[in-house]
């Protein structure tokens, strides 16, 4: 019956444009997730062997594997995420329980959601000019501390609002025990929001092996292996960023190899992060 | 027994009563009980909301006092006066006094957290800790007390018992705290609230969220805990009021109208707002 | 049912009070530590903040000292008689991130639209966590496979197509000028944008899930269309939202290096043709940095990563700002 009405049929025709129009972007938006994913595999599945995890990064035309980057990627997250979990806990703590409505929260709050968007180079500049050039030469341990820079805005932003998560109720239950605010805190609201701090740590796990741009005036590279954190570090993104770049066959190989490693490990990161936090929302 | 409206009001004018606030010699002191809480001019405020208007009262030593009232009267207001509960929440603050055992709770020389251990308090929804039933209890009882493990589980076990939940979880102290039924886990929080071996119990609607069995179980517990606790309960339902309590205080727009004995409250009323309310007129 | 052996409260309390005020001065220093822990690891995420400023500041200063203002007017990029302006990197920049957002924009609401008021329920979170992981793939990732596969994708159909469609015409001809490189600056700004895409896309969405269902029901009750309702209901309601999300996409777009570094050319100069390669002050970071010979060389790439921090500063705070405002809008 209202179809009869010509108006209302070229309304309800543009309705169904449009829709049509964003059914069509969301298939262009997986697209290239299928796309990106299915050229890693490609391209990276046949350069997969044990090679790859048992012997160093190889001069120009020879073979070798990717052993010492992903020792170095491994080291420097470790101890980047070592390093900047526990402070953002700490500052998302004072952020969701003592200072909640403080000017100080409101100003951290702020300032931490920009640095969790500002573009990491500017970090790896930052930690070369206080670091690098202080010490005199590139080093793991700057490597790891710039990343441990990224890790922080993300460990605050998913502590505070974890902690939000948690009913006031239990923490007005144990402080009605007695128990003082910091244990309040440290026993119950932690132990509530476990899950989701846990989550968030995985995600900036997630976010911190892929970097590539703090890492490069900061830790270097280095065709050697090595666990010395004073001296220039391997890592798989910059090993990816130098080998794609040359011109050697055997060089592109390892890095498309090196590219599906370090997705898989992210997109496994992601979705464990994923479950664990949808677990425990029931 | 059967008054009439206007009878009770030609009761109440017969029983000279002073305005809210000011009974203080009140009620009959047919056993003089002890004054384990004296309220004294309280006055609350939420920012600069004024929340409590000037409230007096007394709460005995042993005996339950129901506060009851329509919503947002300021009956859990009062209640979460008295183990300084507000403290957590900026903006909140309380002048007058409240004197427990003599001391003035609301000095701020008084220690919060020894107020509490000395004050429990159950909440509305139950609230169990995330951590296994005995850690719920147990939690408690080692922020003040060194015991070992067998006194320790002796502790838990009376507990639970007292809390009437012994026989349903003896099996299965590992067990999380929020794996229990709902009124399994109100049990639980009173277990956890008599462990740590308080002087008053403060229950704030504690059967509000639970069904009428569980309800049942509860009234029934206080009935024993009043043997040994002073025990202050806020509650919507005027029949738990008038089954569990020996006093009631009825509370109105942040001022106490009226406290007496339970028995009369319910029946012999002497203000005419308590009497809409006791009979349904609004609410 | 009750235990006739537990002690009573009064029994207890002789004995316990004294136990319980000697572990009351332990709970008072336990929370003023960790009171002061908290709050200094507070503080301690402003001053990176602002040693971050201070540090490229500090940095910058002999090359702000040598050009002055000129800095980032000039075009020269030169080494040997180290001469530099940002002027290139600067243009490059804004470029490859304005055609990522014309792109991203679109088709990231689109997307937001489709999850929020048409697909269907069991699908939303699945394509949700898909658009998301997007979004977790390292930057380099996209860098490799754009020089690899999308490149040479571009410079053998999309580009020559560009260049004559566009020849005849005038000056879309110099927008589209040969010859197709592969890499350049729209290759650029194609990759950006489909790693901005679902930044903008879940906050989006989330800005749309903000909406009260009563709002949307009123529209339908009136007889309005599903896209009426999204035009007049939707977008208005969060528009604040929406252009805080934008911002957001813009200051990724603006700050993201590897991917760029690997598909923009590295050219210092600027060209009308977005088909031509170029540079970003992201790229000629990360590309000249460690290769960098001589103070005023480091100093002005270092006033680079300064200027880039400011201006995705500015960018960032106004998102964030715009998703505040929202905020509280939302919460009254």
């Amino acid at each position: 019956m209202s179809n009869a009405n010509p108006f209302y049929g070229r309304r309800k025709s543009r309705s169904n444009l449009m829709m049509g129009l964003c059914m069509a972007a969301s298939l262009f938006g997986l697209a290239w997730l299928v796309m990106i994913l299915a050229a890693l595999l490609w391209n990276g599945v046949s350069g997969l062997s044990l090679d790859v995890f048992t012997q160093n990064t190889p001069p120009p035309g020879s073979a070798g594997g990717l052993l010492n980057a992903i020792v170095g990627s491994l080291i420097m997250t470790a101890l980047g995420v070592v390093i900047g979990t526990p402070i953002g806990i700490l500052a998302g703590t004072y952020m969701a329980e003592y200072g909640a409505h403080g000017k100080l929260s409101l100003v951290v709050r702020f300032i931490n959601d920009i640095l969790l968007s500002a573009p990491s180079i500017v970090i790896g500049l930052f930690v070369y000019e206080v670091m690098v050039v202080r010490m005199g030469h590139f080093s793991g341990f700057a490597g790891a501390v710039a990343l441990s820079i990224i890790v922080i805005p993300v460990v605050v932003r998913t502590t505070e609002d974890m902690l939000n998560l948690v009913p006031n109720q239990l923490r007005e239950a144990a402080s009605a025990l007695g128990m003082p605010r910091h244990l309040v805190i440290r026993r119950i609201a932690y132990r509530a929001a476990r899950a989701g701090m846990v989550t968030g740590v995985l995600l900036a796990i997630a976010r911190v092996s892929g970097e590539t741009a703090p890492l490069l005036f900061t830790a270097l590279n280095n065709q050697f292996g090595g666990a010395n954190l004073n001296g220039p570090m391997a890592s798989l993104p910059v090993v990816i960023f130098q080998f794609a770049l040359s011109p050697y066959k055997d060089w592109q190989q390892l890095a498309w190899t090196g590219a599906l490693i370090i997705t898989l490990s992210v997109l496994t990161l992601s979705i464990l992060a994923r479950v664990i936090a949808s677990r425990s929302r029931q | 027994m059967n008054m009439t409206v206007a009878q009770s009001a030609a009761v109440s004018s017969a029983r000279p009563m002073q305005p809210a606030g000011a009974q203080r010699e009140m009620p009959n002191a047919q056993e003089t009980a002890h004054e384990k809480i004296s309220v004294r001019n309280l006055r609350f405020y939420y920012g600069d909301t004024l929340a409590l208007k000037g409230i007096s009262l007394p709460l005995y030593e042993r005996k339950v006092t129901a506060f009851i009232g329509p919503s947002g009267c300021g009956k859990s207001t009062l209640l979460r006066i008295l183990n300084r509960m507000y403290d957590l929440y900026p903006g909140q603050r309380a002048d007058g006094e409240v004197l427990l055992d003599g001391e003035n709770i609301l000095s701020p020389k008084q220690d919060k957290n020894l107020l509490r251990s000395r004050v429990g308090m159950v909440f509305q929804k139950p609230t169990p800790f995330p951590m296994t039933i005995y850690d719920n209890i147990a939690f408690g009882v080692r922020l003040y007390e060194k015991l070992s493990k067998a006194e320790m589980d002796e502790r838990v076990e009376s507990s639970l018992r007292r809390a009437a939940l012994w026989n349903e979880v003896k099996d299965k102290l590992g067990a999380s705290g929020q794996s229990l039924s709902g009124g399994q886990q109100q049990r639980l929080c009173i277990a956890r609230t008599v462990a740590i071996k308080p002087e008053v119990i403060l229950l704030d609607e504690p059967c509000s969220a639970l069904d009428p069995i569980s309800t049942a179980k509860i009234e029934e517990l206080i009935d024993e805990l009043k043997a040994e606790y002073t025990i202050a309960i806020v509650t919507h339902n005027m029949q738990q009021a008038a089954r569990c309590s020996e006093y009631t205080a009825f509370m109105y727009l942040g001022e106490l109208v009226e406290f007496d004995e339970t028995s009369r409250i319910f029946t012999t009323p002497s203000d005419q707002r308590t009497q809409d309310y006791i009979t349904g007129r609004f609410g | 049912m009750a235990d006739t052996s537990f002690p009573g409260p009064l029994a207890g309390a002789a004995h316990a009070a004294p136990a319980r005020t000697a572990v009351l001065n332990r709970f008072r220093l336990g929370n003023l530590l960790f009171l002061n822990l908290t709050r200094a690891a507070a503080v301690l995420v402003l001053v990176l903040l602002g040693g971050v400023m201070v540090a490229l500041i500090e940095g910058a200063a002999p090359a702000l000292r040598e050009f002055g203002f000129g800095f980032v007017t000039s075009q020269s990029w030169n080494p040997v008689t180290e001469k530099f302006g940002a002027l290139a990197p600067i243009y490059g920049t804004i470029v490859t991130s304005l055609i990522a957002m014309l792109i991203a924009v679109p088709v990231g609401l689109g997307i937001a639209i489709f999850l929020t008021e048409l697909c269907p329920m069991p699908l939303r979170r699945p394509i949700g966590i898909a658009i998301e992981l997007l979004a977790g793939i390292p930057s380099i990732i996209y860098g490799i496979w754009g020089l690899f596969v999308f490149a040479p994708f571009l410079q053998t159909t999309v580009q020559p197509f560009l260049i004559s469609l566009f020849g005849p015409i005038p000056l879309l001809n110099a927008v589209f000028a040969g010859p197709p490189y592969g890499i350049g600056m729209l290759t650029a700004g194609l990759i950006l944008a489909i790693m901005v895409l679902p930044f903008i896309t879940s906050i989006a969405r989330d800005v749309f899930s903000t909406v009260p269902p009563v709002l949307k029901e009123a529209a339908y009750g009136i007889g309005c269309t599903r896209w009426e309702v999204v035009k007049n209901v939707v977008l208005p309601f969060t528009r604040v939202g929406v252009i805080g999300g934008v911002m957001l996409g813009l200051g990724r777009a603006l700050g993201e290096t590897m991917a760029v570094t690997f598909v923009i050319g590295n050219a210092h100069k600027i060209s009308a043709s977005i088909l031509a390669p170029g540079t970003t002050i992201s790229a000629t970071i990360a590309n000249e940095f460690t290769e960098a010979v001589g103070d005023i060389y480091t100093s002005s790439l270092i006033a680079l990563g300064l200027l880039l921090f400011v201006i995705t500063f500015i960018v960032l705070a106004i998102a964030r700002y715009m998703l505040l405002r929202l905020e509280m809008k939302g919460g009254k």
